[in-house]
């Protein structure tokens, strides 16, 4: 009985804490606007702690590359749910590798360390 | 009247409907954060999260739905992300280890896992989930004492697909 409680109470406190983000590999659709694709995501927020996500493409280095999204922060609220938007340009989508989501950490009183979760999605047709 | 409800009761045939439940199980990495980790102070130029010195160590646990499909990667701090203002350089040391899992074929992790400067990378080879802790020091310069005040440090827990 013991077990089963602490096993539920595991789970209850891990279920709390959570920053998801769907699908893995996009599909890149155009969009309304001429030399613009567009990749649909879902981002839903579990972390208490956590208001705003940060939207991000990168190539395979992790370095920038430009977009458009109505969310670039996107604040969401305690296990909010959002579908949002990536707009690119065609001829970045060559360099284009990874759609990213990064919780922001509000400033803190006290010494700790703060975890910053990030998930990034892959939109190059990456293999598995 | 009883004879034509005898007669509607054998034409009303009894009507079945199929009615679909459908599941997808799709590539999808959660990250959890278990535990936030604390910096204790056990001397006056250190701050550690071990918990030897007074600190806990931050958890981090990914959940992931299929196998092989994202890798874990975790940075340890290199920075403070607010602190009094220091007048001299920070050393900083980190390492991130698997301490649980849900599944005995993830044994393997951290004897695969690659490090890459503060990054330490697992790939999740196994669908289910993965307890990682991450250690941070930070020592002053010159063991001179920190001054007083709050300090954080973000540790970086990134999923990236394959």
């Amino acid at each position: 009985m013991l077990s089963r409680l602490t096993a539920l109470l595991i789970c209850v406190a891990s279920l709390v804490t959570a920053h998801e983000m769907t699908p893995a590999y996009p599909e890149i659709k155009p969009s309304h606007v001429k030399g613009v694709v567009k990749a649909q995501l879902t981002l839903v927020n579990q972390r208490e702690d956590i208001k705003y996500y940060l939207v991000e493409v990168f190539d395979k280095n992790f370095i920038n590359i430009p977009f458009s999204s109505p969310y670039r922060i996107m604040k969401l609220d305690y296990k909010e749910r959002k579908n949002f938007e990536v707009y690119l340009r065609k001829i970045d989508l060559r360099r284009a590798v990874y759609i990213c989501t990064t919780s922001k950490v509000l400033k803190q009183r006290s010494s700790k360390t703060l975890v910053s979760s990030r998930i990034c999605s892959r939109i190059d047709g990456g293999t598995a | 009247m009883k004879y034509s409800l005898a007669v509607l009761s054998l034409c009303a045939l009894p009507a079945y409907a199929n009615v679909n439940i459908t599941g997808n199980v799709a590539a999808k990495c959660v990250i959890q954060t278990d535990k936030s980790g604390v910096y204790g102070n056990p001397s006056a130029s250190v701050l550690s999260t071990a918990p030897s010195d007074g600190g806990v160590l931050p958890v981090v646990r990914f959940d992931v739905a299929l196998a092989d499909y994202y890798t874990a990667n975790i940075t340890h701090p290199t920075s403070f992300s607010s602190s009094p203002v220091l007048s001299d350089s920070v050393a900083w040391t980190g390492s991130t280890a698997v301490t649980n899992t849900s599944d005995a074929g993830m044994s393997g992790y951290n004897a695969a896992k690659t490090v890459v400067g503060s990054t330490t990378i697992f790939d999740l080879t196994v669908a289910g989930s993965t307890w990682f802790s991450t250690s941070s020091t930070a020592t002053y310069a010159a063991s001179k004492p920190f001054s007083g005040g709050t300090y954080v440090a973000v540790v970086q827990a990134t999923c990236i697909a394959k």
